[in-house]
């Protein structure tokens, strides 16, 4: 990048906020998804929403693309560089601007991370909704670009339900606000398609969310059975009597085993577990809790436990969530997927799966937010034996492949980004991604707002989907994957 | 262009008191699409319908060349009880659908004012009732669409599973556009079980400030209602709470909402229940009074009713009914028209009260207001969208949002 540039974006931001050195830039590479690196051409970290507006202004006034990027915890590599782009880094923008508790909303910026919003408003009785496992680290604005999910969306919802109105910076370098803090705003819903746009159609500069009371009452428990076809069944018998849980989550053999090779949650032997979490006003959380270990029994539960207090309830949820990094300890590498089906397809599904590991010979570990159908198979394999990480590879994209043709998603909560922006065409026709490409250009005409990443483009040489590596964040214990 | 299913419009299909040029009923969506790209070819200004039991909603139109009605494409698609979702025609209407569910227990928790209300005038109007207070609006319940554009492309986002991050939602984009973009020709939605049993708190108020307070009470409270409304009617005010679960819990959460109540309130269960219900979404509707809707704070619920309180001394009769925790509600004032506008001016310049909209109004108010309010700071980004699906500006011209 020319010095003039460089010069233009440190008058902006201040040379102290303009990174180049190549050290520096290595902690941009990439996000979580590590197997994707690029190193951008210059890391700006501006430390107000005017900076943010001018540093996109000058990027569209020179042609420069730039990527937003949050906390960098993102498994789809939706905050991966661009050639010779910039990378505006949203980590100075971490004020917490307001937090109004008879109104129920909290204003930060889009630095702020998720769980400091809950953390803010929990000496009131408050939290804000949306749990993914990263949110010790994960920022709002990450949260917003990838309309992140988490263990209780299954009665929560995801980002979208949760957010009033954002202020962002648009390709043309406008500051706008979309969404408003009251309700019903005339118009189409800009706010429900910028959620989940993955950073491409817009950087926001604050988001205003809703936070929810408390529920006066938690219950969870833990059921081991003998197959995973009884655990399926034990869930659609617990919907099917008209319960939505908070939390409906299994894990097969594999994963439980890498988990108590972990964390050590002391999980009951069993092929598959499943947790139930019911939350609510007590009355209800009490009666539906008992249909819930009925419908457990019946269906088979070889065990069941009732977290008796908070703690035992930690350490069920510790278990479940270590799952993933867990796998490190059971097999040299591993490729997390993230796909969806309908609910009543898991146990087609999870056959087609078992088959695909007998067939290829790569274990392969389940563990899914069984309530709403979202699947994260871990593929085991050992990069040192020639041509594995093509398998495994290989397998991942199979397994996509089942998901799309039992009618669910190539994706539940990570996002396209850059890691599965090929496999759209599997979900979507040419013409359905076709009028995405111009809607996404009615936005941003000149393409240069996070591109390359959600739509497919013919893949790039050496970027290839790859084996799961700990992230930074994840080495400090700071997060877990889910 | 005179398509099989096209003929001559009539008194009966007016859009805001203008007579339609043509009318069409496609059967397929495939010509519900090749409708959209000839109108799109030709110019033709064309306004998209369901029932029409919204129609009236938006400037009124100076001319309306084509309306084209979705009332033909009307099959519920699949019910897929097992995974609780559900995909219809744009043209079915809410009541059938819900009919169909609720042979699983199912339903889509969505009310209309309008019993002939179909699903794709409920999305695109993002119109929604008091159970807002738990599922959200028609747009928090959508995970996909098929859609027919104006170049006669019949496109699909989203799909048939609750949890799907992949490609941009159009379904979202749609929700309150009224079919400027496109037509939407199916939606699927995620469902929810019938609760097994519920009953109403109905407690009246002749002080506002009491009844705020009480609100306030309730909002901090750990309770989990369904539905959690306020009605202003005269010097009547009212608080209605629905609580739908289990049996036990109702009764336990009946209980403890009525000793945080300041005021004597009755329990009503049943048929009286649904009428309560039915009384709360309708009746903002009832009569021929303008029918205006506006958010405010929640917090400025005592505010509100000062307003309504003032409002009422000018205006004579007004209805209004309300989320009170979302701060969302319509109001009914019936009088002449200049204090109708009058009325819209004081909300719009009231600093608790915003998004104010006049739904329902005689083509003579819509001479002294505009329906929508000010545009917002993002309505250059809405505007790029809406020439990049509709690049001849046919579709809803002019009547607005946007």
């Amino acid at each position: 990048m020319d010095e003039r540039l460089v010069e233009e974006f440190c008058r902006i931001a201040g040379a102290e906020n303009v990174l180049r050195e190549p050290i520096k830039l290595l902690t941009y590479e990439c996000d979580a998804l590590p197997h994707l690196r690029q190193t951008p051409a210059l890391v700006v970290l501006p430390g107000s929403a005017a900076e943010v507006q001018a540093i996109v202004r000058l990027c569209g006034e020179e042609g420069v693309p730039f990527v937003a990027r949050g906390h960098g915890t993102g498994l789809s590599g939706g905050a991966l560089p661009v050639p010779g782009g910039v990378v505006i880094s949203l980590a100075r923008l971490n004020r917490v601007l307001d937090v109004d508790i008879p109104n129920r909303r909290v204003t930060v910026e889009p630095g702020v991370t998720n769980l400091e919003i809950t953390r803010q408003v929990a000496p009131y009785g408050y939290y804000y909704a949306p749990d993914p496992s990263s949110q010790q680290v994960c920022s709002i604005g990450g949260n917003v670009a990838e309309n992140s999910g988490g263990a209780h969306c299954l009665k929560y919802g995801f980002t979208v339900h949760h957010i009033l109105a954002v202020e962002a910076v648009l390709p043309n370098g406008q500051l706008v606000q979309i969404g408003s803090p009251l309700p019903d705003a005339p118009g189409p819903d800009l706010l429900g398609l910028i959620v989940g746009s993955e950073g491409t159609l817009a950087v926001v500069t604050k988001v205003i969310v809703r936070i929810l009371r408390k529920p006066e009452s938690v219950q969870t428990l833990l059921a081991a059975f003998d197959s995973i076809s009884e655990a399926g069944a034990a869930v659609s018998d617990i919907i099917g009597a008209g319960i939505i849980p908070a939390a409906v989550e299994m894990m097969d053999a594999v994963a439980i085993r890498a988990a108590e090779a972990a964390v050590h949650p002391n999980f009951p032997p069993a092929d598959t577990i499943l947790i139930v979490e019911l939350d609510g006003p007590s009355s209800e959380v009490r009666e539906l809790f008992a249909v819930v270990e009925d419908t457990c029994r019946r269906a088979g539960a070889t065990t069941i436990e009732v977290a008796p207090d908070e703690a035992q309830r930690m350490r069920i949820w510790k278990g479940r969530k270590a799952a993933f990094a867990a796998m490190g300890r059971v097999s040299p590498n591993y490729y997390v997927q993230d796909g969806v089906v309908p609910r009543t397809k898991l146990p087609e599904v999870l056959g087609r799966i078992a088959a695909l590991s007998q067939r290829s010979g790569l274990p392969i570990g389940n563990v899914f937010h069984a309530g709403d159908g979202n699947l994260h198979p871990l593929i085991c394999y050992d990069e040192r034996i020639p041509g594995q990480a093509t398998l495994a590879e290989e397998v991942a994209g199979e397994i996509l492949t089942y998901c799309v043709e039992a009618g669910g998603s190539i994706t539940g909560e990570h996002g396209v980004g850059a890691d599965k922006k090929d496999y759209m065409p599997r979900m979507f026709s040419d013409d359905d991604l076709d009028v995405m490409q111009r809607l996404r250009d009615a936005i941003d005409p000149r393409r240069l707002c996070n591109p390359g990443k959600v739509l497919p483009t013919p893949r790039l040489c050496g970027e290839v989907p790859g084996p799961y590596r700990q992230h930074p964040v994840e080495a400090a214990g700071l997060a877990d994957r889910f | 262009m005179i398509a099989a299913s096209m003929r001559q419009g009539s008194a009966g299909d007016a859009v805001d008191g203008v007579v339609p040029r043509h009318v069409a009923e496609p059967t397929d969506a495939n010509e519900l699409a090749a409708t959209l790209q000839a109108a799109s070819r030709d110019t033709q200004t064309t306004v998209l319908r369901g029932s029409g039991t919204k129609l009236g909603w938006g400037r009124t139109p100076s001319v309306v060349d084509l309306v084209v009605s979705t009332a033909k494409l009307n099959t519920l698609l699949i019910h897929r009880h097992g995974d609780m979702t559900a995909t219809a025609h744009g043209g079915v209407t809410l009541a059938q659908l819900n009919r169909e569910l609720a042979r699983h227990g199912q339903w889509l928790p969505i009310e209309s004012a309008f019993d002939a209300a179909t699903i794709g005038g409920i999305v695109a109007t993002n119109d929604s009732g008091p159970v807002r207070h738990r599922y959200g609006t028609p747009r928090d319940l959508l995970i996909g669409v098929t859609l027919a554009l104006t170049d006669g492309r019949l496109v699909k986002a989203g799909g048939h599973v609750v949890k799907n991050v992949a490609g941009y939602d159009l379904g979202k984009l749609v929700s309150g556009s009224f079919g400027t973009f496109g037509a939407i020709v199916d939606a699927t939605f995620k469902l929810l079980p019938i609760p097994q049993a519920s009953a109403t708190l109905d407690a009246s108020y002749d002080d506002g400030e009491v009844l705020a307070r009480d609100a306030m009470r309730v909002s901090t409270s750990q309770l989990e209602p369904m539905a959690f409304d306020v009605m202003l009617d005269g010097a009547q005010y009212r608080l209605r709470l629905l609580f739908a679960s289990s049996p036990e819990a109702v009764s336990a959460q009946v209980d403890s909402a009525r000793r945080l109540l300041s005021r004597p309130s009755t329990v009503v269960t049943g048929d009286p229940e649904m009428d309560v219900w039915t009384d709360q979404v309708r009746s903002p509707w009832a009569g021929t009074g303008a029918v205006i809707r506006f958010g405010w704070l929640p917090a400025k619920l005592a505010e509100i009713t000062t307003l309504m309180h003032d409002v009422s001394q000018v205006a004579g009769s007004i209805i209004m009914c309300g989320r009170v925790s979302v701060g969302a509600g319509l109001m009914r004032v019936d009088g002449d028209v200049g204090t109708q506008a009058a009325l819209v001016q004081r909300l719009r310049s009231s600093v608790w009260v915003g998004n104010v909209a006049v739904l329902r109004a005689s083509p003579d108010l819509k001479q002294h207001v505009d329906v929508w309010g000010p545009a917002s700071s993002s309505a250059g980004a809405t505007r790029a969208l809406k020439n990049m699906f509709d690049p001849a500006g046919i579709l809803n011209a002019g009547r607005g949002p946007i």
